[in-house]
């Protein structure tokens, strides 16, 4: 599974989904690709899922809501893990990020 | 119409110190490409000044393109029309990036704006954004939450200002949004 254009690429390996390059798409519905994705790996793997946003230079507000709700869907759905792993490298990881973990304590928030 | 939000600093920046100008227009697609390449050529100039004022220009970079994006897709969003004109200036003063966006809207779309920024401004930024982000995932309808403003406010440190101008009952209203980052 992947998404790819010019200025981002989503793809997943198994039970993890990796995000690279710059978003600014423009409304939820733009983002609606991705979230199809992410629902489609959470639905195809028990126990845990990893986003690995390491080389995920920008997110604008709008990903970032995409981020969140997914989040809570996944401590909705009960008995899954999730991880996500960004990079103190990049500004916004170590800003933001941590608010997935407020939404669901139980995430495993790297920042490496 | 004539409103304003947040603690107002009119003198953050002196008359004639704005020292970038820029007047953006065009329809959505051409318009919304612009926010992101507006937002990092700020991004760039200006982490040049916070790097030689001993800030951090990596941190400095990135907090400048998230505001400047962020500001630009909201009046690109919002604007009246796609032939108006969304007017921005810019400046790096004492350690501060400061930058001020102003934009016209329909009367509607600035009443509710005005209403959301009643809530954001009287409510910590912290406890709303999680508030908006929950509320967010159990609605199937789009909304302009502000989650991206909350977002500046809660994790960037961000401090914002509104003014809204109406010159007569019907007519679009003219927005500026004034913000102020700590580099």
């Amino acid at each position: 599974m992947e998404i790819k254009t010019n200025d981002y690429r989503v793809w997943a390996n198994g039970s993890t989904i990796y995000y690279e390059g710059t978003m600014r798409l423009s409304s939820p519905e733009d983002y609606a690709p991705i979230q199809a994705l992410m629902k489609q790996v959470l639905e195809t793997h028990e126990g845990r899922i990893d986003l690995d946003l390491m080389g995920l230079e920008f997110l604008n507000s709008s990903g970032i809501n995409l981020f969140a709700k997914f989040t809570i869907e996944v401590r909705k759905l009960g008995g899954v893990g999730l991880g996500v792993r960004g990079t103190a490298r990049i500004p916004w990881h170590a800003k933001s990020l941590p608010n997935l973990k407020k939404l669901f304590p139980a995430l495993e928030l790297q920042i490496l | 119409m004539k409103a304003s939000f947040g603690a107002q600093r009119p003198d953050a920046v002196a008359p004639g110190h704005w020292s970038s100008r820029l007047i953006l227009h065009g329809s959505l697609p051409v318009a919304w490409a612009h926010c992101g390449a507006t937002a990092e050529l700020l991004g760039d100039l200006y982490s040049e000044q916070a790097a030689r004022a001993g800030k951090d220009a990596n941190e400095a970079r990135h907090g400048i393109n998230y505001l400047t994006n962020e500001l630009l897709e909201n009046a690109v969003k919002f604007r009246h029309s796609a032939t108006d004109p969304i007017e921005l200036d810019a400046a790096f003063v004492d350690g501060v990036f400061e930058i001020r966006v102003r934009n016209r809207a329909e009367e509607s779309v600035a009443t509710n704006f005005g209403k959301m920024l009643e809530q954001l401004t009287t409510s910590d930024p912290n406890k709303l954004l999680l508030e908006r982000i929950e509320a967010n995932s159990m609605s199937d309808v789009p909304s302009a939450s502000g989650l991206g403003i909350l977002t500046l406010m809660s994790d960037y440190g961000a401090e914002f200002t509104w003014q809204f101008e109406q010159p007569h009952a019907d007519a679009p209203v003219m927005i500026q949004t004034h913000a102020s980052l700590c580099l």
